[in-house]
């Protein structure tokens, strides 16, 4: 059974949610699915690139003005 | 519920077990994109009427600067750290192409202005580099990583509304102050002992452009390969 974490990234500036997103994919299994909130335009660009240069199937949701989730499911 | 589940698995197809929230429905943004835009060019043309046209000029340029460094997710910060962070050069290369581009505009008003026999613009930023210039750089590097930005990153992040950046915009504002008021001291004991160079008096200036250019070049190159060499072992 693949789980799914949400990490809140919140008013977390730039670097912090694409630190935080590669130490929580990190101790997950493959097949599971991290969503990762964001309010940060910069981490917007810089979470999905660098997850899909990773391999990893990435889904970017504009959740309200301003806010996203990156879904991202670990592959490899 | 059906309408939901479908949003839930999105074009990309990757599954999700949880809806925390329930999406709320955007709001067409449109009408105040207009209104802004109508804004920004009313303000201007009261200003080229009141105060002068240079200033609508440098109203309306700031203004379309901030529009597309916020579209653009161009960032200074992320340029040069990104590399580092995650490999991903996009930005660094971004920023060099930039650099190449002003290269050639500004060589051009220089030239213009010193074929006319006249005063080249922009000299007074022609300043001594030393071993400061190297030192600053890099507390100026640390700075902007933590702030989450530089200061045209930090600015349009402020009116992004993201709160955090406003802090640093405050103590960008008291950093800047202090450094203004002491910058007569930091220039008499540190700036002045470096040496002034002004890239066409030593290279003439075909030569200082190609050099220029050259030099971006080989780093575009370098951020290439760099950002290959970091996806291919980037197995961890």
């Amino acid at each position: 059974m693949s789980k799914e974490v949400e990490l809140d990234c919140l008013g977390e500036a730039c670097p912090v949610p694409l630190i935080k997103a590669e130490k929580a994919l990190e101790g997950m299994d493959v097949g599971d699915v991290l969503i990762c909130q964001i309010d940060h335009s910069c981490a917007m660009k810089n979470v999905p690139e660098w997850a899909r240069e990773q391999g990893h199937n990435v889904e970017v949701e504009e959740v309200d003005d301003g806010e996203w989730e990156v879904i991202i499911e670990k592959v490899k | 519920m059906g309408d939901e589940q479908q949003a839930v698995q999105g074009e990309g197809g990757i599954k999700r077990s949880s809806r925390t929230r329930t999406r709320k429905k955007k709001k067409n943004q449109i009408p105040l994109g207009i209104m802004a835009l109508v804004f920004i060019v009313a303000v201007g043309i009261i200003l080229a009427w009141t105060v002068g046209g240079n200033v609508a000029l440098f109203w309306m340029l700031g203004s379309s600067f901030g529009f597309i460094l916020q579209r653009s997710r161009f960032c200074f910060t992320a340029s040069m750290r990104d590399p580092y962070l995650t490999g991903s050069t996009s930005l660094t290369k971004a920023v060099l192409l930039a650099f190449a581009v002003t290269t050639i505009g500004f060589a051009a008003i220089k030239y213009g202005a010193f074929i006319k026999g006249l005063p080249i613009p922009g000299q007074s930023y022609v300043v001594p580099i030393s071993l400061a210039t190297v030192v600053g750089s890099f507390m100026f590097g640390i700075g902007m990583v933590i702030a989450g930005g530089c200061a045209s990153g930090t600015l349009m992040r402020v009116g992004e509304g993201f709160g955090m950046q406003m802090l640093s915009l405050f103590f960008f504002i008291v950093g800047s102050l202090l450094g203004a008021a002491h910058f007569g001291w930091w220039k008499l004991n540190f700036i002045v002992r470096g040496p002034r160079i002004f890239l066409p008096d030593v290279f003439g200036w075909v030569g200082a452009v190609v050099l220029q250019l050259l030099t971006i070049a080989l780093l575009w190159i370098a951020a290439d390969k760099w950002a290959k060499r970091k996806s291919s072992s980037s197995s961890h």
